[in-house]
């Protein structure tokens, strides 16, 4: 096709037309003004452009009940079938189900239309599934004068009986000014997970300390080329290891500072131990996620607690019967081992819903009842519908190994020190970490790159910063 | 094009070496060019004949099996029950409802700029001259709040009315108008007693159809693929026009985001075909289309 | 605005109405009322969302969300914010590569095509260049997810050939630019291409005639006599193509969801108004970075404009 230009150049150009500019005077004035307004700024002394402060929370007062009302939730796709499950056993529940992305990885779509309902004065969803990191903003006031997001869900919502049975500190993310925000719906523990089938053919032993993984590796790498211990190219693989490893990269203090000490040695033992392993080749700089990643080629994994379904069944489509877990491993010389959480989701009911004895339910279904917690996809933050869940053969029939004991024993070591912030601690590591090692440098020497990345964004969002 | 003026070229001669090189160059480019533009969409077309480790372990323009589209059909269908095809209905609304508001709306005032005279016109047009070239990404937010002011957040409106706003139409039945419609036969149907309502609806209009179809046409692919909008504005994820349902099910793709549900089976053919569903309209109206605009313009520029 | 009403666009800019007979002699009342009602529903639209926007946007970048006058604060304050910089940095990176090749590359095919091709053979390239037009916006980004993925691209050879291993490797930092180069250049190229096409088509051929009598090559007369006539038409095309370039937002936003957060979230400005608006809720700051962004674009705009005689109202 061809669009003829409806005239030629040269007639366009000899029809003398005034032409749409801004004149020399407009400029001027405009320039003008500018400073006007800048010497103004600069006399009169502006109003401050910091955003106003939120109140502290108001007691909590529910809007006008309608028990029959529809109420929206929000859940992403993999537990979406769970609140239709729901649906099914309650036809007489008008629920309005939507998907979105649960705010994996870093994502801010929830509070993103969290923030516009607020400026619309409506909209909210009554029940959604959110990250951690959504209850730190959800559990405050977004501007002055609006009503936090979540309600507090200890003040008469959820009785403190069925709040004491969750695993241990897995409602500590969701505690604030001590009400508790939100229902844990799964912790995702870090485990060591194996192939067991290759480590028995090779006469490997399963290592229990950080220094065998080491070794271990290293003699992988030697010994069977191209097979890995680990990953660390995926974007929550710092929960997995430097977790683990008790690095302070985001731990709050008592006076409220944010501490952000990667030079601590706590980090940097892990960072030269991968980088020990990645010079090894047996830690790839890649994620296990990434599309045509070759997942026969995995001894280890040291990673959370549904890379069992998610990777390995799901990912890898390793056969049934190779892989199994491991207790978390310790550091020579100290006596207890902890371990990393990565991921594991929370409900939170809205404190706008117009149904919150039906949000309510739903919310203490999805994560207490043993209905759902016995298939639920991940493991449940819920220490009866854990069991529940172990002892249900479909979700231990996959491994080589019994997986309760090392799933248990990982569910208590969850180290504490990695806070739970008003930022997601996957993007500085997905965004500078990850585009440094994928470029050849070593972990060591971008931790100060890292450091400075979590500092300008736990500043950007309000905290003061401690680095020692 | 006028292929008569082509016609009457006449071939050059000599320098033949040099006449070698340069087509040899020439050549190149060109052929170059056509792997860089058509490449990416045999792939795509291709993907959905695949699964998603076929995709990986054979030839990336090899063709895969039939069944295996029918296979990512169910899958992608079953996605949310169905929600795609509500997808596209919405991306239908929202295109033909603005479609229909902004023809409304811009050719009249195409036609008042060009052939009648008004105070304020000038201003008007060197307004929209100016909103134009104005970036609107940057007024999506400021939109956003004056949309909320009307209570109009989370309803159809919300997307159709800022669609409606379309200046570059008006500027090109400004420019049509104004440059090949006779003023004389204006005048004459004036004398004859025409007011002006039925000189435009019963003489303007029907010579205006090139222009008005050409209209149609931008504003209907711009808001079928306008994403930022809906994204931003729309709620509900069965509100979402189809691009902003593309961007909800790569979320929903592994590869993409390790955590998506295992049992949805949206993994990249199921992606890829979801693009291609998402383009067809665009396309076929694309294709068909083709010559009747060609016309459209070359019929505007044979007025003079 | 994609190119796709550009190239429509540019085949009637530079028109000046070729019969301005004066305007009919009416009572001035009467037609200006009808002219009135006719420009009545566009004018609301424009008021609406092309001015009351603008006089918003202007309002929040002076004040704060208390409503009270901050003068310059908001700009200082999100000047002095540590992703500013970045930001308008690599968005001027992906401007000048954008616009160098879509010029150069857009141009030299145009004459190609008009020079040197059978008319049905250069509407055959021209049309194969376009088709990728139809795949605008998310769709254009998805297909390169997986073009620049070497585990599936046809092209994978190549990204390894350049030592790109990995998806991971292909995004990194640097190459970002480039990558939303080749987007914008896949869907939006062609489109120039026709309206390149058109303006070279528009040359008068005794002009080349004549340049061909006196001797200089096909590309000697591409270079003295075709380029500098469809001059105007480059201008329009930098215009356009600035004005989108500096709204980059769903690319790297999408680049940003499917690179599991490798690419930031702040990699282009709008982005960082964005994540100002809706993170933050701090819409008074996210106004000041939109008027950034819009007086970049007017002033470029206007520059262009201003020198190339572009646009024109015509007057009585």
């Amino acid at each position: 096709m061809s669009p003829k230009p409806l005239n030629n150049t040269k007639k366009g150009k000899t029809m003398k037309s005034p032409r749409l500019r801004l004149s020399h005077r407009r400029t001027a004035s405009g320039a003008l003004a500018l400073i006007t307004i800048g010497a103004l700024a600069a006399l009169s002394g502006c109003a401050s452009t910091d955003q106003s402060a939120s109140d502290t929370a108001a007691t909590f007062s529910p809007v006008a009940q309608d028990n029959t009302s529809e109420i929206t939730v929000w859940a992403d796709s993999t537990r979406l079938p769970a609140v239709q499950a729901y649906q099914k056993l309650n036809p007489d529940v008008k629920m309005n189900i939507v998907t979105y992305d649960g705010s994996a990885d870093g994502s801010t779509y929830l509070q993103t239309k969290v923030q516009l309902f607020d400026r619309t004065g409506s909209g909210w969803p009554d029940v959604v599934f959110g990250s951690p990191t959504d209850v730190t903003w959800a559990s405050q006031p977004t501007t002055a004068g609006s009503v936090p997001f979540a309600a507090p869900l200890d003040e008469g919502l959820v009785d403190q009986s069925t709040l004491d049975n969750f695993a241990k500190g897995s409602l500590t993310p969701c505690e604030f000014d001590g009400h508790t925000y939100c229902l844990r719906n799964d912790i995702a523990q870090v485990v060591l997970w194996y192939n067991k089938a290759l480590m028995d053919q090779w006469g490997y032993q399963v290592p229990t300390t950080w220094e065998e993984y080491e070794a271990l590796g290293v003699k992988v790498g030697q010994e069977h080329p191209g097979y890995l211990v680990g990953a660390v190219g995926d974007t929550n693989s710092q929960e997995s290891y430097f977790w683990s490893s008790q690095c302070p990269a985001q731990q709050l203090q008592d006076d409220g500072t944010l501490r952000v000490a990667l030079q601590d040695t706590n980090c940097t033992r892990m960072a030269s131990l991968l980088d020990n392993l990645i010079a090894a080749k047996s830690v790839t700089t890649q994620g296990f996620f990434s599309q045509g990643f070759d997942g026969s080629k995995v001894l280890m994994a040291n990673g959370p607690s549904w890379y069992g379904q998610y990777l390995f069944n799901s990912a890898f489509n390793t056969p049934a019967g190779q892989i199994a877990a491991a207790n978390p491993l310790k550091w020579d010389g100290e006596s207890d081992a902890y371990t990393g959480n990565v991921g594991g989701g929370v409900w939170m009911v809205s404190s706008h819903s117009k149904n919150l004895a039906a949000s309510t339910a739903l919310t203490k279904w999805l994560t207490t009842s043993d209905a759902n917690l016995q298939s639920a996809p991940t493991y449940p933050a819920y220490t009866p519908g854990a069991t529940t869940w172990l002892a249900n053969p479909a979700n231990s029939s996959y491994f080589a190994d019994d997986i309760s004991g090392p799933f248990e024993t990982a569910a208590n070591q969850v180290w504490t020190g990695w806070s739970n912030t008003k930022f997601s601690d996957a993007t500085a590591w997905s965004s500078v970490v990850l585009p440094a090692i994928t470029a050849g440098k070593t972990l060591t020497e971008t931790l100060p790159a890292w450091q400075s990345a979590i500092v300008n964004e736990a500043q950007s969002v309000g905290y003061t910063v401690t680095t020692k | 094009m006028t292929s008569s003026t082509l016609a009457q070229r006449r071939p050059t001669d000599g320098r033949r070496a040099s006449r070698f090189a340069s087509t040899l160059i020439v050549v190149v480019i060109l052929a170059l060019l056509v792997v860089f533009f058509v490449l990416p969409v045999i792939w795509l077309l291709l993907a959905p004949t695949k699964t998603a480790g076929e995709l990986i372990s054979q030839f990336p323009l090899s063709f895969g099996s039939f069944d295996q589209v029918g296979a990512a059909w169910q899958h992608l269908t079953a996605f949310q029950d169905g929600v795609i095809f509500v997808w596209l209905k919405n991306s239908a609304i929202y295109s033909a409802g603005s479609l229909v508001l902004t023809l409304a709306t811009s050719v009249p005032a195409g036609y008042a700029l060009a052939l009648t005279r008004f105070r304020g016109r000038k201003s008007l047009l060197t307004i929209t001259l100016v909103v134009m070239i104005m970036p609107s990404a940057a007024l999506v937010l400021p939109t956003f709040l004056e949309l909320n002011l009307f209570g109009l957040i989370g309803t159809v409106w919300s997307i159709i009315l800022p669609f409606s706003f379309y200046p570059f139409g008006v500027y090109l039945v400004y420019i049509y108008f104004s440059t090949s419609l006779p003023r004389d036969l204006l005048s004459a149907a004036r004398i004859d007693g025409c007011n002006e309502w039925q000189v435009f609806w019963s003489i303007a209009l029907p010579l205006a159809k090139p222009v008005v179809g050409l209209i149609a046409f931008f504003s209907f692919v711009n808001n079928w693929n306008n994403f930022f909008l809906p994204y931003l504005v729309l709620p509900n994820s069965d509100q979402f026009p189809i691009q902003v349902g593309l961007n909800q099910l790569l979320s929903s793709t592994p590869s993409f985001n390790p955590v998506a549900g295992k049992g949805l089976n949206i993994t990249s053919p199921e992606l890829a075909l979801a693009i291609i569903i998402a383009i067809l309209p665009v396309l076929i109206l694309f294709l068909f289309s083709q010559r009747a605009l060609v016309s459209g313009m070359l019929a505007g520029a044979t007025k003079e | 605005m994609t190119t796709l009403e550009a190239d429509r666009l540019a085949t009637t800019i530079g028109i000046k109405p070729s019969r301005r007979r004066g305007v009919p002699r009416r009572r001035p009342g009467r037609a200006g009322l009808t002219g009135y009602l006719f420009v009545s529903g566009y004018t609301l639209f424009l008021i609406a969302f092309g001015i009351v926007p603008t006089g918003y946007a202007i309002y929040l970048a002076f004040t704060n969300d208390r409503g009270q006058f901050t003068g310059l604060g908001q700009f200082i304050k999100v000047v002095q914010d540590y992703r500013f910089a970045p930001a308008f940095f690599n968005i001027f990176v992906y401007l000048v590569m954008w616009l160098v090749l879509v010029i150069v590359v857009t141009v030299v095919v145009a004459v190609i095509l008009r020079a040197r091709m059978r008319p049905g053979l250069a509407a055959a390239f021209r049309f194969v260049y376009y088709i990728p037009g139809a795949l605008a916006g998310v769709a254009s980004v998805l297909v390169w997810l997986f073009m620049l993925d070497p585990a599936v691209s046809p092209a994978s050879g190549l990204l390894r050939a350049m030592g790109l291993e990995s998806f991971a490797a292909v995004l990194a930092p640097a190459n970002l630019p480039v990558i939303l180069v080749l987007i914008a250049f896949w869907t939006g190229a062609g489109g120039w291409i026709v309206v390149m096409y058109g303006a070279l088509n528009n040359i008068p051929d005794e002009v080349l005639e004549a340049a061909r009598m006196d001797g200089a090559g096909p590309w000697k007369a591409a270079w003295h006599i075709q380029i500098p006539m469809i001059r105007k038409w480059i201008v329009y095309m930098a215009i356009l193509a600035f004005a989108a370039g500096t709204q980059l937002f769903v690319e790297p936003q999408l680049l940003q969801t499917a690179s599991l957060g490798r690419v930031s979230s702040t990699w282009s400005p709008n982005q960082l108004a964005y994540v100002y608006a809706f993170q933050y809720g701090d819409f008074n700051g996210a106004a000041a970075i939109s008027l950034f962004l819009l007086a970049l674009g007017l002033i470029v705009a206007a520059i262009l404009v201003s020198r190339s005689g572009l646009f024109k109202v015509d007057d009585e």
